[in-house]
């Protein structure tokens, strides 16, 4: 019972806000570094502290890329909330990014 | 974190990679947006899907391939060697410049573990530590191993380390770097050592010393400074290391309170670059009346932590000197000769009776020599070539009769002078100048002296009344040979001399005292037992002891008294 009032909670709107992002890299490749900086200052700037980044070096964890269907790296993915979505590339055009996030309206 | 970077297998050749790569990229990426973003030379790597492996495209490549070269660039230029060892910790790699006789080469080392050098300077327990840390993974900085060098020289070096990973997680082995320190050690070694010197020098300073830094703490103190109890009136002296001087003159009690402000902005003056030196000197009352004292803060050039020295010194002699210019003339003048007056500074009486001025005039010409029993300084006839002021020795005037008689007439000690016919005019002297005990003495030349004499009234006054009490003392003394029995003529001899050479113990034959006494060796014998059998004086071998000092001047003859009251009188 308790557990399931546990997830009621965490579907409700106030936790829904924080944005779970997934970004592929290959180590300190230029592409890579480059979409690291953008993604925090992104972050930073619109999720404050809202979103949780978790990145993956396809070095290191060879076999989460294939897991997870990325076929080029850097590529950024939304995996919550919903719908997931992704942007391929050092992350340098911020509309796009933004328009994934679903912040682009807000930020002006 | 280090790339794993995995070369594909391709050939070196940039145009055949490139081209190789775009059929890669043809046959694995089908997304439209892949495809653009590749096109647009924002993606890095390829993922095939086939195995999993990330293929890094051509630039990606190229950039990794740079950051690398940079990287051990960086190395190169910070350390002098990067190196590798396995997981068992030996060897496998050591590239760097090679310094022929450091003894860290190439062919030395492959294949070994650290510990397997000839470094002199880890124990075995050293090396237990440094292994458990290898054990447990972790990285080392700065570990410091000497050995020699080809030459024979001492050689350091600096090693650090960090733990290598595979992909898995396994453990590889260590990688790192390693300097020569050598010349960094010896240039250490020199600094303390010189520091050393700095610092014993201080010590070895009587006046108090500190140096503080820009805000005014004590970082060095020397060791009379900590020694330095804390009195009332001195400001902060003696405050101890990691102190701030000025925040306690900032902050001195009643009564101390404008001199600390006075301090404190003289050196905080020194240390803004304001001033080089500030030099204060304040008087507080002490128990034992009003003392001085003088600080100096002396600013330090540079941008080095220690900023000011600061010296600080008892200055209350000097200053009371200053004070009382003409002080040592009436106390010196005033002072008697018997008993000891305890602040004499000049051993000799008619010198000390001299104004500091024409005393400093005289002692220039004046040399210190030392006289021994039995010397002859002048005999009947001699021209006068040294006149002497007796320090600590006795003189004899004697008056020979016939060739082998002789009678002393007269006797001179620290209260007068030797050659005293010089002040008279005359050249040539009528006794014999006998030293009788064993002391220093300051002499002059005859015509430097006669030049001082006319030049210098104070002399003249203090000459012509010493011949007076020499003259009482010759007459005195011709009276009492002529009417007094030897043993009370031996008793005044002998307190006369003790008031002289101020001891009770003097070594004199009976051969010698029959002389001055002017009687037969037997008569000195029989008068020196009657003495003795009083319990007066003891003899053995010449050497005299006085054991009682007042009843041998109650048995001298009442000469002794007259001549003693005549020079004491004269003196005051």
């Amino acid at each position: 019972m308790r557990r399931k009032r546990a997830k009621d909670k965490a579907s409700s709107p106030e936790i829904e806000t924080v944005v779970v992002l997934r970004l592929y890299i290959s180590g300190n490749a230029p592409n890579s570094v480059r979409a690291i900086a953008n993604l925090e200052a992104i972050c930073q700037q619109y999720l404050k502290d809202g979103y949780k980044l978790e990145i993956v070096d396809v070095f290191e964890q060879p076999l989460r890329a294939l897991a997870d269907g990325v076929l080029v790296t850097p590529s950024l993915a939304k995996v919550s909330p919903a719908p997931a979505a992704n942007v391929i590339g050092n992350l340098s055009d911020k509309r796009k990014v933004l328009l994934m996030l679903g912040v682009e309206g807000n930020a002006g | 974190m280090n790339p794993s970077f995995r070369t594909p297998k391709r050939g070196p050749s940039r145009a055949h990679a490139t081209a190789g790569f775009e059929e890669l990229i043809r046959r694995l990426v089908k997304g439209a947006s892949e495809l653009q973003a590749i096109e647009s030379g924002q993606v890095d790597a390829i993922i095939d899907p086939a195995t999993g492996r990330a293929i890094l495209l051509p630039e990606a490549q190229e950039a990794l391939r740079e950051d690398q070269a940079r990287d051990r660039s960086l190395v190169r230029l910070s350390s002098d060697w990067r190196w590798e060892k396995d997981k068992d910790y030996r060897f496998v790699s050591c590239e760097g410049a090679t310094i022929g006789s450091s003894g860290f080469e190439n062919k030395t080392i492959i294949g070994k573990r650290l510990w397997d050098l000839p470094f002199d300077n880890m124990s075995k327990v050293d090396w237990r530590a440094h292994r458990s840390k290898l054990k447990r993974r972790a990285a080392y900085r700065d570990l410091e191993l000497r050995s020699r060098d080809h030459a024979g020289g001492v050689r350091y070096f600096s090693v650090s380390g960090e733990p290598i990973f595979d992909g898995q997680g396994q453990f590889k082995g260590y990688r790192g770097t390693a300097r020569d320190i050598s010349n960094f050690k010896l240039a250490e070694a020199a600094w303390q050592e010189s520091t050393g010197i700095a610092s014993a020098t201080l010590d070895a300073l009587a006046a108090q010393i500190c140096v503080l830094d820009s805000a005014g703490t004590v970082i060095l103190a020397a060791r009379a400074w900590r020694a330095f109890a804390p009195a009332k009136g001195c400001i902060g002296i003696g405050v101890p290391e990691g102190v701030n001087y000025l925040a306690v003159c900032d902050n001195a009690g009643e009564g101390e309170r404008d001199n600390g402000i006075a301090i404190a902005a003289g050196i905080r003056q020194v240390i803004a670059g304001e001033r080089e030196l500030f030099r204060y000197e304040y008087g507080c009352d002490w128990p034992i009346g009003r003392c001085w004292f003088t600080l100096s803060a002396t600013g330090l050039p540079g941008d080095r932590a220690a900023r000011v020295v600061i010296s600080h010194e008892k200055t209350t002699r000097r200053k009371r000197a200053e004070q009382l210019p003409g002080l040592d003339y009436p106390v010196a003048k005033r002072a008697p000769i018997y008993p000891v007056p305890k602040r004499v500074p000049i051993a000799n009486g008619v010198l000390a009776a001299m104004p500091r001025k024409e005393y400093q005039r005289l002692v220039a010409g004046l040399e210190p020599v030392s006289l021994t029993f039995g010397d002859v300084l002048y005999e009947p006839g001699d021209s006068i070539r040294y006149i002497y002021f007796p320090s600590d020795c006795l003189v004899s005037l004697l008056t020979q009769v016939e060739d082998r008689m002789a009678l002393e007439v007269g006797l001179v000690g620290s209260e007068g002078m030797v050659g005293i016919p010089l002040a008279l005019g005359i050249s040539t002297s009528s006794v014999r100048a006998l030293v009788q005990g064993t002391g220093a003495a300051m002499r002059m030349e005859a015509e430097r002296f006669q030049l001082e004499f006319r030049q210098s009234p104070s002399l003249q006054q203090e000459l012509y009344r010493y011949t007076h009490l020499l003259m009482a003392q010759f007459t005195q003394t011709a009276a009492c040979n002529r009417f007094h029995v030897v043993e009370a003529r031996l008793a005044r001899w002998l307190s006369m001399t003790r008031d002289r050479v101020r001891s009770d113990r003097f070594h004199l034959t009976h051969e010698f005292l029959a002389d001055m006494l002017g009687v037969q060796r037997v008569g000195v014998t029989n008068a020196a037992s009657a003495l003795r059998k009083r319990k007066l004086i003891e003899y053995s071998r010449g050497n005299i002891t006085i054991l009682d000092r007042k009843g041998l001047n109650a048995a001298s003859c009442g000469c002794y008294r007259i001549i003693k009251n005549l020079f004491d009188g004269a003196q005051r």
